[in-house]
């Protein structure tokens, strides 16, 4: 109930009225779509429903909510505590993180300077991720990231939404608490989209560990530089790697005595290898393990662990 | 006799008394103008060097002042803290309105108040810049205004005072 009436207040108040009514375990609930002009739709346990203005789930589009551009307006000025030139810099990237982790994707006009992005008009789309941190998801994965005590320079390779985000959260958390009696290190993570700690105000919203320090919105391959820099920490973890920035600092780092913990989209070990940019990190062999996500059976579901060699372990 | 003389003493002191009342709360005004600048500064702050919401910045600026400007900032990041789905710029109409009297403000000052908040929280870190600056502006001819006419105006006032009552106790003797 805690977390329903902390999501619904970034609501404009018919919309809010709607969820208050809708009988859903907002446990359950992925996503909340607002679009204008068009119907109000909620994503309950990968399930797409419509709601109807009485707040019930239904199926068919005529009995929908449609959802009305003073409506969006409104739950705009909510999300952005009616300060939106507080959140320019997340508005550019097209989204906002607020207290409790969720992530409120937008779309609309997009306006361009020299600069590139400028800003967003006519924000239109809305789509609210509720966060779902799932502790302990990197349980059995754990012995395979430590060889004599050591942590091993880790990659994991996930196609979209198939919880890489979720694994690698978890895996920061037991690195830095310690776990299977193994001290806890110092984990520096770079956040480039709070996607991890899903930062509000600065605090981290989801648990990860009492000895990590996060660098929140900030590019990876300054973030990865600042925190061997400044922070000293045994192990660094980012998200979504991919540009040869990215590729400069990993090395960097790596040849620091740090630890990396990173993730890539892609279905293989194969992909990776196909991929210019991030070929070389496989060829060099500077990662020791691989761990493979397969999201055709369930989120999360780890389809292989390979060490350097791309011998499977699992 | 002597009741006609302290009558009239009475009426003169507290006539010169009323004046000298209306004299201070001119001066009142004027102080209160100027907080309330001293403290749209520190917003200015607040929102164009820290980036910090509507809430947060009226509450660090409401907690660093004093008096009836310093309540009504917390009051309204208060409120804004709730979260009870109203818009900005009702919340800050009504707490406006609320605190008038406490304010000192007159009818336009408060209407110029209000309508600084109805841009406020609007659109990016220039428009915030602009809508402030707007009303720096506004408060700034009230204030030049106050204390251009201040000293005439405590001097219209202690002597109109002296003088009325002095008026009123040769009429009643």
């Amino acid at each position: 109930m805690e977390r329903k009436d902390q999501l619904i207040k970034i609501f404009s108040r018919t919309i809010r009225d709607i969820l208050l009514k809708a009988p859903v375990d907002f446990e359950h609930v992925q996503e909340i779509r607002l679009r204008v002009g068009m119907p109000l739709m909620l994503i309950l346990d990968n399930q797409e429903y419509y709601l109807t203005g009485e707040g019930a789930l239904s199926a068919a589009r005529e009995e929908a909510y449609i959802v009305g551009r003073t409506e969006i307006k409104e739950t705009i000025e909510h999300i952005s505590c009616h300060s939106l030139y507080a959140f320019e810099e997340e508005i550019r990237q097209g989204f906002l993180t607020i207290q409790g982790g969720h992530r409120i994707g937008i779309a609309g006009k997009v306006v361009l300077d020299d600069s590139g992005i400028r800003t967003m008009k006519y924000i239109s789309f809305l789509n609210v991720r509720l966060a779902h941190q799932i502790l302990g998801c990197g349980d059995g994965i754990m012995p395979y990231l430590y060889k004599n005590g050591q942590v091993l320079h880790t990659l994991i390779i996930s196609p979209p939404r198939c919880g890489k985000t979720t694994l690698l959260r978890d895996i920061i958390r037991q690195l830095s608490d310690g776990a299977r009696g193994i001290k806890g290190v110092a984990v520096g993570v770079v956040d480039e989209r709070s996607e991890i700690g899903a930062c509000y105000q600065g605090e981290p919203q989801n648990q990860v560990g009492c000895r990590t320090d996060i660098l929140d919105c900030c590019p990876k391959a300054k973030g990865m530089m600042m925190l061997i820099r400044t922070m000293s920490p045994a192990v660094i973890a980012v998200d979504e790697i991919g540009s040869r920035e990215d590729l400069e600092a990993m090395e960097y780092v790596m040849n620091c005595g740090c630890k990396l913990v990173a993730t890539v989209h892609g279905n293989s070990v194969e992909d990776i290898r196909q991929k210019p940019i991030l070929r070389k990190l496989v060829q060099d062999r500077l990662f020791e393990r691989y761990i493979v996500l397969d999201g055709c059976k369930e989120v999360g579901h780890v389809g292989g662990i390979y060490d350097s060699n791309m011998v499977s372990l699992a | 006799m002597w009741m006609k003389i302290l009558g009239s003493a009475l009426v003169t002191v507290s006539c010169s008394g009323l004046g000298m009342w209306k004299a201070e709360q001119w001066k009142e005004h004027r102080k209160m103008l100027e907080q309330i600048r001293k403290m749209i500064l520190l917003l200015k702050g607040e929102i164009l060097y820290a980036h910090a919401p509507l809430g947060e910045a009226l509450e660090h600026v409401g907690r660093k002042s004093e008096g009836a400007p310093a309540k009504l900032f917390c009051q309204v990041a208060d409120r804004i803290g709730q979260q009870d789905g109203e818009l900005f710029y009702d919340l800050w109409k009504e707490a406006v309105n609320s605190s008038r009297e406490e304010l000192l403000m007159t009818e336009k000052e408060c209407q110029e108040f209000q309508a600084f908040g109805e841009h406020l929280g609007y659109l990016d870190l220039g428009m915030q810049e602009r809508t402030i600056e707007l009303y720096l502006e506004q408060l700034g001819l009230s204030v030049d205004f106050y204390r251009e006419h201040e000293r005439e105006r405590i001097k219209l006032c202690t002597s109109l005072g002296f003088m009325g009552g002095l008026f009123l106790s040769i009429i009643m003797c």
